[in-house]
Order: C-alpha cells, then structure tokens, then sequence
C-alpha cells in the first residue's frame, strides 16, 4: 500500500528582504503509513507547521515536493478526501451548524447528506448543542473543537491537525483523544502535531521528532520509548550496598544498569545468593527523549535520523 | 463553479457592514426623491447621482484591495484552502463577491435614479446605459484592485490600483485621448461625469467591451499570480 503522505526530499527557504534567507526545511523526507496515528513533534520553529503547509499545498517548496493520498502535494481535488485543522484556528463568525455547512459544501457536500454531516461532526466534538450559537461567543476551547469538527465533516480519509488540543480542558482532551483513536480504527490515517508529549504517547502509534528543519527520529512510539540503553533489575536477598544506585523497598532491592552490562549484574546477584525478582528494560517519557533529541548542541546540527 | 458561489456569498456576508453603508446613499438620493422637488433642484439631483457612482467604484476598489489580503492576516484562508478549492477558484470567488455586491448597488442605484431622474429629461435606457458603463469601470477597477492585492497589503494595492485607473488620464492630457483607454475606467466614469439633463449622450459600448476584455486580462493575472504565491506566511 502506497504511503498516505509522503514527504520527499523537501526544503523550503524564507527569504526576507534584507536578511539572508531562513531554512525552515532542509532536506525533510517522511512517510505515513495508511491507518495509523502519526505524531509530528519537534520545539517551536522546527520546521512542524511548514511541512504541514507545504502537504496542504498552501506554500511551495525550495526544493523536493511530496504527495498526499498518491497525488502531489497542492492538488485541490485530493483536498477533497483529507481534513485540516491549523494552528490558532481563525473562522468566520456565523452559528457553528453555518459555519461548519459552509466548510463542507466547499467540500462537495450538499442537500441532506451536507446536513448529516454537519449533525454528525458537531456531534462527534460534543457541540451538537451549541449548534446555532454564534462561534463568535465561543470560547477557545469551543472553537477548537468547532475547528476540528470542519475538519471531519466531509468524513476525511487522512486527518492533518497542527496543535488541535492545546485550548482544550482535561475532559475534552480524553474526547478527542478518543475520537483520533476511532478515527484510526475506521482505517483511517491522522497526523498529528504537538506539543502535548503525553498526548502524542497516549495516542500516536508512531512518531517523528523534527529540530531545526530536519527528521532527527522516526520510529514506533513503544521502540522509542523503551529504546534506553538501561535495564531495571529487582532482586531480593542482597544488599543495596552491592550495587551502585541500589534502593532498598520491601525486602528487595532496585536498580539499573546499561543493558550491555545486565548479563554481569544478573550473575553477581546469583553469586551473592540472591533471586531475581525481574528484569525489564527502563521505559523513559517522550518527553525525555524529546528533550535529548531537540537539546541545542555545541558545534555542528543536529544530524539527519532515519 | 458551486465554490466561486459559496465564496462569493461568503464575501458579501462578511462585506455586509460597509456594503450598508455603500446604500446609504441609495436611501439618500430616495429621500430626494421623495421630498425635494425634483424639477427645480434636478441638477443637484444628478450631482448626488454622480457623487454616489464615483463611490461605488471607489468601494470596488477598496473591496478588491483589502481582499486577500485580510483573508491571510485572519488565516481564515487556510480553512478555506484547506477544502476543495483551487487558487484561481479563489480569487474568482472574490471576484464574484465584489460583483455581486457592486452588481447589488448599481441596481438600486439604476432603480431609484429612474424613478427620480428617468421623468426629467433624463431617457431611461440612456440610463441603465451608464448605470452599465459604471458597472463595468467598478469591475475593472475590483479586478486592478485584486491582482495588486495578490502582492501588496492594502494601503498599498489601493494606491496602485487608483495610479493605474489615474495614469491613463493624466497621460492622455500630454500625450493624446487614446491613452484613456489604456485602463479604460477612468474614461467610463467620465461618461456620467459629463452627463447632463439637456443634453444627449452617446454610451460609449466599445469602451465598455474593452472594459470588459481588461477586467478578464487582470482576473487571469491576479489567478496566475495568487496561485504562485505562498499564502501561509506572515503577510506584514
């Protein structure tokens, strides 16, 4: 099966009157896979929301080009099967039913089916209720969710949101959440960018870190997060002194070691006497390989992952 | 076609507030209707109805300059781009907004200065002729005013736009009368200026149907550029 968007060898340069250019892109090459939860993470400036922009076909890259849905980026029918929901989202101010009408019988909706729809989006954002009031008098977070409900609402075969929790409350952010999670599991593909690390690591099947517009990682989120070099060992009948770091709780011991060095750890356990009580590779946060991934670094940048 | 529709209602929507106060003039030039004596003060009626004109095409231009413009600073564009919707549909969207709501004041306009002006010496198809030739000056002004908003902010295209309408004018005082009709608004406009009551006029058709030519020239201009153009950066 063909990527659902692939992005190929892509560069986009400001140029500023004036200034030398800025590379907001350099060199960026990715594929999503159909079905899939994709999180897009990278620290402000990274380049996320111009590959967004170029896919979308809203910018026109320096260099390379990409394809969406097996057409090339910018093609305005292919636009027809994906739904779009930008950062600081900005809508017209009419009743959210309107508005979301207006945005998917630009889509090629209309009659019974475009009122469904509408029905169906508003309902899935939880502001079915809130349908005739004017999104004008809508907080951010309402806005939000009435953004993300245009985005649905001609039912997208590949779902591109820039930031689509950052307004939300808790409760709306385990809504969306879930909704992303049916969304995929309907077959369908969603590319998410954000900051909320917990939510990428909560939802997102894979992801991608961008830094100064280039791919320093790509991977599955479960490799990623448990590709630590270190091991966690619990033993019991040794003493903490033993081994460096050791922490005594309940009766066992608890430490870890660099995974090339779990072999020896285990045999000095067992020499002592002890008992393995288990062995598990350490599983770090996303956000602290995020924050390895992204950290500024002396010298040259950040090189190219995978 | 169905987007160039759904954006041009969506223009005139979003334009409701100034396109208002463009018919003010419209309930002005009623109110003289009704109440002055048109046969005595008729001469100031038909200055009112050319001052009124003048407006209407300096709204075009005002509409069509702050266009694209506008839809980038808000981002609202992005939603809209972000559809179906190709470039060139775009910009003709707008197009079609500014007609549509020009289209609605020189109806009006036509409709109240036949009623006013049609019984006093003023032949009613003569009339709709330069309601006509003002139509098609606003449109050629509108599309100007729109392929300078592809690449300028709107003070800026406004200005160019009324250079480019002025220059043709300026120009054929030096160098002969057929530079008017380089950007042939200028000499549309002056048909009404020049209108009188006791007088016969002779609606300039030709002009009109190179009017018309022009408009489409810049209309495939603004498409052509606003489709090369990076619509997702900061516009200041």
């Amino acid at each position: 099966m063909p990527p659902v968007l692939e992005f190929e060898g892509l560069s986009k340069q400001y140029n500023r009157i004036g200034n030398r250019g800025v590379t907001a892109l350099d060199n960026f090459s990715l594929s999503v896979e159909g079905g899939e939860v994709f999180g897009f993470l990278g620290p402000n400036g990274a380049g996320k929301t111009t590959a967004i922009h170029l896919a979308m076909g809203f910018m026109r890259p320096t260099q390379g080009g990409g394809r969406m849905l097996g057409k090339p980026f910018g093609d305005s029918k292919t636009r027809r099967r994906v739904g779009f929901l930008a950062e600081n989202v900005a809508l017209y101010h009419r009743p959210a039913e309107q508005l979301v009408g207006f945005y998917g019988a630009l889509n090629g909706l209309s009659g019974s089916g475009l009122k469904r729809s509408v029905t169906e989006a508003l309902r899935a954002v939880g502001l079915l209720g809130e349908s005739r009031r004017n999104v004008s008098k809508f907080s951010r977070g309402m806005l939000q969710r009435v953004g993300l409900a245009q985005a649905m609402v001609n039912d997208p075969e590949l779902l591109i949101l820039d930031e689509p929790t950052s307004a939300l409350d808790p409760l709306a952010r385990v809504a969306v959440r879930e909704l992303l999670l049916q969304f995929r599991d309907a077959g369908k593909t969603v590319f998410l960018s954000s900051h909320l690390l917990s939510e990428v690591e909560a939802v997102c099947d894979r992801v991608a870190v961008l830094n100064r517009g280039r791919l320093v990682r790509v991977g599955k989120t479960s490799d990623l997060l448990e590709s630590g070099q270190e091991t966690e060992i619990v033993a019991r009948g040794v003493r903490p002194e033993s081994f460096t770091g050791a922490r005594a709780m309940n009766g066992s011991i608890r430490f870890s070691v660099p995974a090339c060095s779990q072999r020896g750890a285990l045999e000095k356990v067992w020499n002592l006497g002890g008992e393995i009580v288990s062995v598990n590779p350490l599983r770090r946060s996303l956000e602290q390989i995020f924050l390895e991934l992204t950290a500024p670094r002396k010298g040259a940048g950040t090189g190219s992952g995978a | 076609m169905s987007h160039i529709v759904l954006i041009a209602i969506n223009f005139v929507r979003e334009q409701r507030w100034p396109i208002l106060v463009l018919m003010l003039w419209i309930v002005v030039l009623s109110v003289l209707g009704l109440f002055i004596e048109s046969r005595v003060a008729r001469e100031d009626v038909l200055f009112i109805f050319k001052q009124g004109a003048v407006y209407g095409v300096v709204f075009a231009v005002f509409f069509g300059g702050s266009a694209i413009h506008n839809e980038r600073k808000t981002r609202r564009i992005l939603a809209v781009l972000s559809k179906s919707v190709g470039r060139g549909e775009y910009v003709s969207g707008l197009l079609a907004g500014i007609a549509l709501s020009t289209g609605i004041y020189w109806f009006s306009m036509g409709v109240t200065a036949t009623w006013i002006l049609g019984g006093e010496g003023l032949p009613v198809p003569q009339l709709w002729g330069i309601i006509l030739c003002l139509a098609v000056a606003s449109m050629l002004s509108a599309t100007v005013a729109v392929l300078f908003s592809t690449i300028l902010n709107p003070l800026f295209a406004t200005m160019a736009t009324f250079v480019a309408l002025v220059v043709p004018g300026v120009l054929a005082l030096r160098f002969g009368s057929s530079w008017t009709n380089v950007v042939p608004a200028f000499s549309l406009i002056s048909t009404l200026m020049g209108a009188s009551l006791d007088a016969p006029l002779s609606i300039p058709w030709s002009l009109m149907l190179l009017g018309i030519t022009e408009a489409i020239c810049f209309w495939l201009g603004a498409w052509w550029i606003f489709s090369k153009r990076d619509i997702a950066v900061a516009v200041d």
